[in-house]
């Protein structure tokens, strides 16, 4: 077994040099929420006290899965793209620094705005919980959960902490999402790759209904 | 970057792994599915890059089957470029082959006759267009003249597939031919070398067969074929499929005239080059529902075959005469066959499955099916004068010339009862079956079928040219060289005649039901248990009933962490009514009014104790143990034990027969840039036969009566070992790739005899003593290696240069002697046989992306 461990990592240390992360074989993330609060100085500008953002075209990182909060930002500094307002944020950031603003993000809870009002039937809600075979498209509970609250098998094995909880989310910043991967322009990581295939046949109008029931769904 | 791939074990293997999603993407109906050839059986996959992604961006680890065997990896995605809405990638493999050494050799060229020169290795061209699914593929190979294919697919995922292709397959099946005819392919065959048909001596014949040119026999199959896939809706489909199956050349048959090492110079037995050539058309349509509680599914198969001959005709060389001293004969120029008779056939079935409570289901299938032929017949002789012997020297037949038959009364088709076959089979299937979960871990399963077959008429040979009765054997050789054996009765002239007079329809009856159970012993180990009974009952068999009953019990552990185990015993017992040896009585003479039995009785047809194997009483034991252990996440070893135990109760026929075998294998691929695999296997068979001669033609059937003494009796044991080995390996180093692969077949088999006393020999008395009780082993043995290097000139050119070595060690003890001359006696025999060889063929290939 110890054997097999050993490949693995040995496999992940390849993946980690050859480009976009495989997140299949990437490890657990852990980090030091408190050493993390003290570098949220600036984030929490756009993100919102604690990650709960106002703005809608940012998203709230408040209560989100550390792994995905950390692959985020290091995606950010492996990318380097000058467009990007977070390219400048993140550059100085050690690896440590990134684990622990994940974590610091991932422990505090997410406080909406608005009350939630997430309708128990609809459109969204159909989409998120069955699917339209019809259509090509797959049911999103699959891989974020009943309650759209991260994977139902996080914390079982660690490529699982990397599926984000998408309750409560800005919808503006789901439907900008959405339609990159169903557009192609984000595929840098495995689990881009899974997206761009699920948000292949999504169109506009389910894009939107997709992304409202989540925002107004509580986490 | 880790992988998820396993290893290329061998070329067949992997052409039928890879072949799996293209059956998927058809209906799974009709024939011809994948193409490949020798030179690649996979068309190109064995030589695409893996993709390194592996299975599925879900999760990372190998997957393995229920069996515990690792999963191929799935080749790397085309890179498609666009042009305009549309999509393509594309790839052309050309090169130029070589071959030396004894490359002429007829195994060495089985199934693709190699030829040095030019070849197109593979063109491949993919379209696709996203916006709809359309698609388009051209798939194409050349390596040889005969050795061809060109399939075309269109289409719109989810709505419609139109595909078509075509194919070329050289078979040489005798690279050493030397024939004593001209018109070798077709249906006259003529004698060269100045041999007169019927008046040759042997020595003349051997002088023209040594003087033949040497050349090979073969038989080209050439198959066309339209497919039509239709999705209508997402519950209902159909589909069509027609295709053509065309085969032209020639192939060694027969051409018997009695008994030649009985009747050294009198008899002649000829190895004559018949032709092939037909053509099959196959027909599949269908129609498919597919919905939440009910599948249905109907369909008609067709299939037409057409011989282009209707008859083969043949000169023969030698003089066919009287055993009797002073007797004479006309001469017998020339033999006959007919071909395989035009037919056609015809299926119609339909299927209904329902989903039950209890997560069962039943379903019910039935099909009724006929085949008929209706081909001419051909005249009994194709002599012209007489035939028979001229007993009295007359030249003239009649009653007191009794042997001795005019040919216009036989050479036509009115000397038969009947101008065309007029012959048909009926079948009739139906058969249900159900599964049912009443347990959470108990699985039933049951089932109940009915199966018939009835034939439609029978012939009975009569002449109504001359009041005879039966068939003219060996286009009239017997008769010519013992009076009375040329197979005609007469109820006048030839009363106590026993020969065969009418055809025998082999109708039948099956009825089989079965009941199992799957128990569920724990998350990862089941135990099952299926009971099957089979009732089968033929109208025109020595049994009327024979029933099979059989357990088998399985077993299935996956508890262990790494190790997948999987066993079975199977016992059956076969037994039935009573078995009448003289069940064919009412085909022969003997049956018609007016026979008259023999002086000293009727012959007894066969001794009373010979049990055929099909329907002899027998138990079996079968054992069969599978295990697959996964060393390490990349590596597997499995193995496969197996045992089958058959006892016959016959006295006289087969009393045995056991086969036994290992297989190990490995399999290795610890990263992108490394396959590794080897495997072994070896397997015994043992045959027992049992049997006696018929020492005199009497009545008396029992065994160690009179006709069928026990010092007459002897004892065959045929025994086969086989084993196979096998070790590839494949390593890149970036831009170059090495590949390896050795593989062995090795079979030898032994044929033993003995027996009670000379009496029981039909030839050579001695028992041709310089045997030693068993003759010279048959042998099969071929080495092959292959050496490959590839190059990476650019992202879109490689290069591949390979060498493929082939060995073959071939002994036959059927060909022996031949080397000295292929005419003994009056015996011709056009094939020399098996060769051993030794042969290389090297590759220079160029691959271009598109």
């Amino acid at each position: 077994m110890k054997r097999i461990t050993a490949l693995g990592l040995l496999c992940a240390a390849a993946l980690a040099t050859a480009g976009p992360p495989d997140l299949r074989r990437a490890g657990r993330i852990e980090g030091d929420a408190a050493a993390g609060a003290a570098k949220v100085a600036v984030c929490v500008a756009c993100h919102g006290p604690e990650g709960n953002s106002v703005v809608p075209a940012f998203p709230a990182l408040a209560g989100q899965r550390a792994a995905y909060l950390y692959q985020s930002l290091a995606g950010f500094q492996r990318r380097a793209d000058p467009a990007s307002p977070m390219t400048a944020q993140v550059k100085d950031l050690s690896d440590a620094d990134l684990r622990n603003i994940a974590a610091y993000f991932a422990s505090r809870p997410r406080t909406p705005a608005a009350p939630a009002t997430a309708a128990g039937s609809g459109e969204g809600a159909r989409l998120f919980r069955e699917g339209d075979s019809a259509r090509g498209i797959p049911p999103c509970q699959g891989c974020h959960g009943a309650v759209a609250g991260g994977h139902p098998l996080a914390g079982t094995a660690p490529r699982y902490d990397y599926y984000p909880a998408l309750a409560a989310q800005h919808s503006d910043y789901l439907i900008a999402r959405l339609g990159h991967y169903r557009d192609g322009r984000i595929a840098d990581t495995s689990n881009a790759q899974i997206m761009r295939g699920v948000a292949h046949n999504l169109d506009d109008a389910a894009i939107r209904a997709l992304a409202e029931w989540l925002a107004a769904t509580p986490r | 970057m880790p992988r998820t791939c396993i290893p290329v074990r061998a070329p067949l293997t992997l052409a039928l792994l890879l072949a799996l999603p293209a059956a998927q993407a058809d209906s799974g109906v009709g024939v011809d599915s994948w193409r490949g050839n020798k030179l690649d059986p996979s068309a190109g996959a064995a030589s695409a890059t893996t993709d390194a992604r592996g299975m599925s961006w879900l999760r990372p680890d190998l997957r393995r089957s229920p069996g515990g065997h690792l999963y191929v990896c799935p080749a790397e995605s085309p890179q498609m470029q666009p042009i305009g809405e549309w999509e393509y990638a594309g790839r052309v493999q050309l090169g130029y082959l070589i071959t030396f050494g004894d490359d002429a050799n007829g195994h060495w060229n089985r199934y693709v006759k190699w030829d040095s020169g030019l070849i197109l290795g593979l063109l491949e061209i993919a379209l696709r267009r996203p916006e709809d699914g359309s698609y388009a593929d051209i798939r194409a190979s050349r390596i040889s003249d005969d050795d061809a294919f060109f399939q075309a697919a269109f289409g719109r995922a989810g709505s419609y597939k139109v595909e078509a292709f075509l194919r070329e397959l050289p078979n040489v099946v005798s690279g050493d031919a030397r024939s004593i005819w001209s018109g070798v392919g077709g249906n006259d065959l003529r004698l060269i070398g100045g041999l007169q048909p019927g008046r040759s001596s042997s020595a003349e014949v051997a002088a023209a067969a040594a003087a033949a040119p040497r050349r090979s026999l073969e038989v080209v199959r050439s198959k066309t074929g339209l497919g039509l896939d239709l999705y209508l809706t997402p519950q209902w489909s159909g589909y069509a499929r027609l295709s053509e199956d065309r085969r032209r050349g020639a192939r060694p048959f027969g051409g018997a005239f009695f008994y030649n090492f009985v009747f050294a110079q009198n008899a002649g037995v000829l190895e004559t080059p018949r032709p092939v050539a037909d053509s099959t058309i196959n027909m599949n349509l269908g129609l498919r529902y597919a919905g939440s509680a009910w599948r249905l599914d109907f369909g008609y198969d067709g299939s037409f075959y057409r011989d282009r001959y209707t008859r083969f005709d043949f000169d023969n060389p030698f003089r066919i005469a009287p055993s009797q001293p002073g007797a004479s004969a006309p001469p017998v120029e020339r033999g006959q066959f007919a071909t395989e008779p035009d037919n056609d056939y015809h299926n119609l079935r339909a299927s209904l499955t329902r989903r039950l409570p209890l997560d069962g289901e039943f379903s019910l299938s039935a099909a009724a099916g006929r085949l008929r032929q209706d081909d001419d017949l051909i005249a009994p002789v194709n002599c012209q004068g007489l035939f028979g012997i001229d007993q009295d020297g007359s030249g003239q037949p009649g009653p007191a010339n009794r042997f001795l038959y005019a040919c216009a009364d036989w050479n036509t088709p009115a000397a038969l009862s009947r101008r065309s076959a007029d012959l048909q089979i009926d079948t009739l299937l139906l058969d249900s079956r159900f599964t049912l979960q009443p347990l959470q871990r108990l699985h039933l399963r049951g089932g109940l079928r009915f199966n018939r077959e009835d034939y439609r008429n029978t012939y009975l040979a009569y002449n109504p040219l001359t009041g005879d009765y039966g068939y003219i054997a060996e286009n009239a050789a017997p008769g010519s060289i013992l009076g009375g054996q040329t197979g005609i009765w007469n109820p006048f002239a030839a009363r106590s005649i026993l020969t065969r007079v009418r055809s025998i329809p082999l109708d039948q009856q099956e009825i089989a039901a079965h009941l199992g159970a799957d128990w569920r012993l724990s998350e990862r180990n089941s135990l099952g248990a299926t009971y099957t009974f089979t009732r089968d009952e033929p109208s025109n068999r020595e049994r009327r009933r024979i029933d099979d009953d059989s357990l088998k019990i399985a077993w299935s552990n996956r508890a262990w962490e790494r190790l997948t185990l999987r066993a079975s015993y199977t016992w059956l017992q076969r037994g039935g009514d009573a078995y009448d040896y003289r069940l064919y009585a009412p085909a022969y003479s003997s049956s018609l009014p007016g026979f008259v039995a023999p002086f000293g009785g009727l012959p007894a047809p066969v001794v009373e104790a010979m049990r055929k194997y099909d329907l002899s009483d027998r138990r079996e034991h079968k054992v069969d143990l599978i295990a697959s252990y996964a060393l390490r996440e990349d590596m597997t070893l499995s193995a496969n034990l197996r045992g089958d135990f058959n006892n016959y109760a016959a006295q006289i026929g087969r009393q045995a027969y056991d086969t036994g075998g290992i297989s190990l294998q490995w399999d290795w691929q610890p990263g992108p840039d490394t396959q590794a695999g080897a495997y072994f296997g070896y397997d015994r068979s043992r045959l027992v036969m049992a049997n006696v001669n018929e020492e005199v033609f009497g009545p008396d059937p029992r065994l160690g009566g009179e006709t069928f003494p026990d010092t007459a009796r002897w004892w065959a044991y045929d025994k086969q070992r086989n084993r196979s080995a096998g070790a590839n390996l494949v390593q890149r180093l970036g831009r170059v790739k090495l590949d390896a692969a050795w593989n062995l077949i090795d079979s030898r088999g032994i044929t033993s005899f003995r027996f009670n006393s000379p009496l029981a020999l039909a030839y050579f008395e001695d028992g041709a003593a310089a045997l030693q009780g068993a003759f010279s082993p048959l042998r099969y043995r071929v080495d092959s290696l292959t050496l490959g290097f590839s190059l990476a000139l650019t992202p879109r050119h490689s290069l591949r240069l390979f060498d493929y070595y082939e060995r073959g060690r071939l002994q036959d003890w059927h060909y022996q002697g031949l080397q000295a001359g292929s005419v003994i006696d009056h015996r011709v025999y056009t094939d020399a046989g098996p060769q051993s060889y030794t042969a290389n063929l090297i590759g220079l290939l160029l691959d271009i992306r598109l």
